[in-house]
């Protein structure tokens, strides 16, 4: 009999130390490049393609931002400067909240299923392996933050050196907090009260915003857009002089230096938020053995879906993966009895589902804020688009149920139903829930009509958003530098959005109310009556 | 001689291709009310595809199929009340329960009291302790019977059935085949699809065998 004949016997000497980290990814590296199908200069012309794209859209929206910047420094009304003396207030806990939220649930370290299964089980240093994924966390946190505040603060028409403390300040800011959602992540009590800690932050944010959007103003009716010059008093140092209230508005007294008073408080304040930012950043790392598998790999397989979702450039299944992992983790909830029969049980249901998720409907409602503050801020031709934006965010959530019938052609067989009248009855409450938002923005859009065109803009958005077919594969398709793609994929994020610009058209162009109403009626008429195509 | 029932489902000379490589060609067959009728072949010898065909997920190159003497149409209200189908194109909302799908299913085809209806059937396809979860965290046999239950909570006349033993355990394909052995005995004409020998003896009257074509 052969050797090869002979059962496998475990014997520990064939096993030595374990390697280190660094090893392992390097033997890895090594595997994969021999397993490499395309050439050095493919690899190239790929990066040289990204990097050009790169470059000619930062140097587009750099230009975009340094006329705006030159614009918006011209602004001296009163309402410019109310915003520029409350946004910090309002962005600054709102991307703390947004950061904490979505690191959360990502991980924010993360592995894929195929990392946790082979390598993380295995004894090699956990914390080694799971550093480089970590390092990418807080590089793309600083980034965004840096470039955020950035773009946000260029926007306001602040001076260039207080445009970089504050980006970076920001930045520093996002790091700490990634680094405190990496230890949250260890345990789920640390994670729920991290997510607690994100809600106050966001109810930090609504407040400032609130009271930005009902605060009187002298100019608010009559300053209409953000390069208009007006002759007055600087707002900032009233706000602070009358209110007391603090900002990251700084006054002009100069130092022998050339920096402002407020300046060289804000330029502290970087210098500390770093050094912190810094000293969490590295002491974290060295908790990240205490991470556990399953919180990790949750984390990889939400981020792939999240890229299959991308990749074919569906926002709407950014939305889905989102929430499927949201109903996956809640596992089980208490069965609710229906009530009638056909539609009426139908919209019951519905009615049923919204209810289910509390927070979405807190969101939407939340959201009210945004026509007011845009208002408030002085920017009264934005309203209606704004507000129908901030509509359609805050009821696309509620058509879920539609998405997922038009997703399944087994499902609306099992249902009964025509797709074109699930899709009317399945629209109702989410429609009847429009209604009730535009109603509530009518004191900041103005009039009966413009209301009236932003709610058909939002339903008639909103429901071919959530019933557009996925881009197929299987018909035929076009070459591109992505390699073949489906004809509709570039179709597939304006999708929806169509339909609003198309019903707010009127009101954009400042047309008689008869066509603002008459269009988005049409809209919605013509968008009911077709039939929707399934997957 | 009694009188034959006209056939609930007619398929005459159906014939169809994936892009020019013909999968079925000239199939004949009908289903009476009352009967069943099983698909059987190895795989990719076209059974789910005839399936499709009937309930109108796939169009066919040609052939005639009748549901109860007219063309069929899956847009048709009558083939949306009376045709229970269960193929592989079944999702559910993620965020309703296994009863809620139930009970929601029952209402939406005119039911306006369907709790014993749905009680009964989770409790016989085994769903009942699980009728408070939700579809992503149920097992994929659990999902496999709510599917199921989803074809016995509502009005029927034919059920188009594809593999319905799949991922069933051995108690859950003897429940399966005493389900359809009922079935058949309230007047419900059944087309399934099936690799399994004992289930197909049990519930056919009639066999077609489908082989792939070269």
């Amino acid at each position: 009999m052969s050797a090869a004949d002979e059962p496998v016997r475990f014997d520990p000497s064939d096993f030595g130390a374990i390697p280190s980290s660094r090893a392992l990814r390097s033997w890895m590296r090594r595997t994969r490049r021999q397993h490499a199908d395309r050439s050095f200069w493919e690899i190239f012309e790929d990066a040289y393609l990204v990097l050009f794209t790169l470059a000619m859209v930062g140097a587009t929206g750099g230009n975009v931002v340094r006329h705006l910047n030159s614009n918006a420094a011209t602004c001296t009304s009163w309402t410019c400067g109310q915003l520029t003396s409350w946004l910090p207030w309002i962005v600054i806990p709102l991307l703390l909240a947004t950061t904490i939220r979505v690191l959360l649930a990502v991980g924010p370290v993360s592995a894929s299923r195929a990392t946790g299964f082979w390598l993380l089980a295995t004894p090699v240093n956990r914390a080694s392996l799971l550093r480089p994924a970590y390092r990418l966390v807080i590089a793309s946190v600083t980034v965004i933050g840096v470039v955020t505040g950035a773009v946000i603060w260029a926007l306001l028409g602040e001076p260039w050196f207080d445009v970089i403390e504050a980006a970076v300040l920001i930045g520093a800011v996002l790091v700490c907090a990634a680094a405190a959602t990496v230890w949250a992540q260890q345990t789920t009590r640390r994670s729920r009260w991290a997510l607690r800690v994100s809600d106050v932050l966001l109810l930090a944010a609504v407040i400032p915003a609130v009271i930005l959007a009902f605060r009187p103003g002298e100019d608010r009716f009559g300053n209409q857009v953000l390069g208009s010059t007006f002759i007055g008093l600087d707002a900032r140092h009233e706000l602070v002089d009358t209110y007391g209230y603090p900002t990251l508005q700084f006054g002009e007294v100069r130092d022998a230096g050339g920096l402002t008073s407020g300046q060289l408080y804000l330029l502290v304040l970087c210098a500390a938020a770093v050094v912190v930012g810094a000293a969490l950043t590295f002491v974290a790392s060295r908790t990240l053995d205490r991470l556990g598998r399953v919180s990790v790999i949750a984390g990889g397989e939400l981020l792939a879906g999240l890229a299959g979702a991308a990749s074919s450039l569906d926002i709407s299944m950014l939305g889905d993966v989102i929430a499927g992992r949201h109903w996956r983790l809640k596992g089980r909830v208490r069965s609710r009895r229906g009530r009638g029969a056909d539609g009426a049980a139908i919209v019951h249901r519905e009615f049923r589902r919204i209810l289910r998720w509390p927070r979405r409907i807190a969101v939407a409602f939340g959201l009210l804020v945004v026509p007011y503050a845009v208002h408030g801020a002085g920017f009264h031709v934005l309203v209606p688009i704004a507000a129908a934006i901030a509509g359609f965010i805050a009821v696309r959530p509620m058509l879920d149920g539609l998405r997922t019938a038009c997703r399944s052609t087994g499902l609306v067989r099992a249902l009964g139903w025509d797709l074109r009248e699930l899709r009317v009855v399945m629209a109702v409450v989410p429609g009847l829930f429009t209604i009730v938002w535009a109603a509530c923005a009518f004191p900041a859009i103005g009039s009966a009509a413009s209301s009236f065109a932003v709610a058909a803009a939002v339903i008639s958005g909103t429901v071919r958003h959530a019933s557009a077919r996925p881009p197929s594969y299987a018909g035929p398709l076009v070459t591109s530098p992505m390699g073949a793609i489906p004809p509709g994929l570039f179709s597939q994020p304006a999708r929806g959005f169509d339909l609003l610009v198309l019903c707010l058209a009127p009101v954009l162009f400042n047309l008689s109310s008869l066509w603002v109403v008459v269009i988005p009626s049409v809209v919605l008429m013509l968008m009911f009556a077709v039939r929707p195509k399934t997957a | 001689m009694s009188k034959k029932a006209a056939p609930r489902l007619a398929v005459t000379d159906l014939q169809h291709k994936y892009g020019d490589r013909p999968v079925i060609e000239g199939l004949t067959f009908t289903v009476r009310a009352g009967q069943a009728i099983a698909l059987v072949g190895p795989n990719g010898a076209g059974k789910t595809t005839v399936l499709k065909c009937i309930v109108g997920a796939a169009e066919p190159a040609a052939g005639k199929i009748l549901l109860d003497g007219l063309p069929i149409d899956e847009r048709a209200e009558a083939v949306r009340r009376d045709v229970a189908t269960l193929l592989d194109d079944l999702d559910f909302f993620p965020d309703l329960t296994a009863a809620e799908h139930l009970d929601l299913l029952a209402r939406a085809h005119g039911n306006s009291s369907p709790e014993d209806l749905v009680d009964t059937t989770l409790h016989d396809i085994g769903l009942l302790p699980a009728a408070d979860q939700l579809p992503g965290s149920l097992s994929s046999g659990q999902r496999r019977r709510l599917a199921l239950a989803t074809a016995l909570v509502r009005p029927r006349k034919l059920m188009v059935l594809d593999e319905p033993e799949a991922r069933l355990d051995t108690g859950g394909v003897q429940w399966l085949s005493d389900r359809l052995v009922e079935e058949k005995k309230s007047g419900t004409a059944i087309l399934f699809a099936s690799h399994d020998p004992a289930l197909v003896e049990t519930v056919a009257d009639s066999v077609v065998t489908l082989t792939p074509l070269p």
